[in-house]
């Protein structure tokens, strides 16, 4: 089995959040913290373009690298998990993370952050039992335990966010691009530089 | 005297207690963590055909 991948079809996607919401009705996620969240470029004018981003699960991931103490683990297919228990709210994982994907609960005097919070691929954490009170408290609810895949891609009515086998996302988007006989103009070399080199 | 060097002895456990005894080296970069039960399920060849079953009905274009 390849790894566990989200890919976001900026040419479908239409900015409906339904994946922000679906994520934080099903995790219970708290006010001020957002393991989701739809980005726009170019928003109102020709050529706009959105994007669902989370945790995308680096296969070398930079935040698993830089913690202090270690509260980051893989499993076999590719997700990025951690450890509430042993994370310390230092923040280093923010800074490292290019998606801006680990969010803290806090905001107090002294730097106080809490425990960092992020996407689990709806895997929730490394606790006693799957779906026990003290994981889906810490860690939210755990799809994959049940044989089930993440909830924001599941929820998407256009079909843009799919999560899953990398393999198989691929082989979709591949077929897409194919159809469309253009590859996406979101990103890329022209956006980034607008020159035709 | 006897006191004096039961006070020694004492004082010399104390700071080999503190200093010495008891320190955990850890290897970097290795989650020092509890196991997550969800890495077993994971080895399993039937939870990953559940999954790429469920993404095939779910997510794959009809």
């Amino acid at each position: 089995m390849a790894r566990m991948k989200f890919l976001c079809d900026s040419e479908r996607c239409i900015e409906c959040n339904g994946c922000v919401t679906a994520c934080k009705n099903e995790h219970e996620v708290p006010w001020g913290v957002n393991r989701r969240r739809v980005v726009t470029l170019e928003d109102g004018v020709p050529g706009e373009r959105s994007i669902s981003v989370a945790c995308m699960h680096c296969t070398d991931a930079p935040c698993a690298a830089v913690c202090p103490v270690d509260c980051f683990y893989t499993t076999d297919d590719g997700i990025v998990l951690h450890d509430k228990d042993l994370c310390i709210g230092c923040g280093y994982c923010f800074y490292a993370c290019p998606f801006g994907a680990p969010q803290y609960p806090q905001k107090e005097a002294f730097g106080v952050r809490g425990k960092m919070d992020k996407c689990t691929f709806c895997a929730g954490g490394p606790e006693g039992k799957d779906n026990s009170d003290e994981e889906r408290q810490k860690y939210g609810k755990n799809r994959i335990a049940e044989g089930k895949l993440p909830l924001c891609a599941e929820m998407c009515a256009t079909k843009a966010l799919l999560a899953g086998d990398g393999d198989m996302v691929a082989d979709i988007y591949r077929e897409r691009v194919t159809k469309r006989s253009t590859r996406p103009q979101s990103w890329g070399w022209l956006t980034a530089y607008q020159e035709d080199v | 005297m006897r006191r004096h060097i039961g006070q020694a002895g004492a004082m010399a456990a104390l700071v080999a207690l503190i200093t010495g005894c008891g320190v955990t080296v850890y290897e970097p970069g290795v989650y020092k963590g509890e196991k997550d039960p969800l890495l077993a399920m994971h080895a399993k060849p039937e939870h990953k055909a559940q999954l790429q079953e469920r993404f095939t009905k779910g997510q794959a274009e009809r």
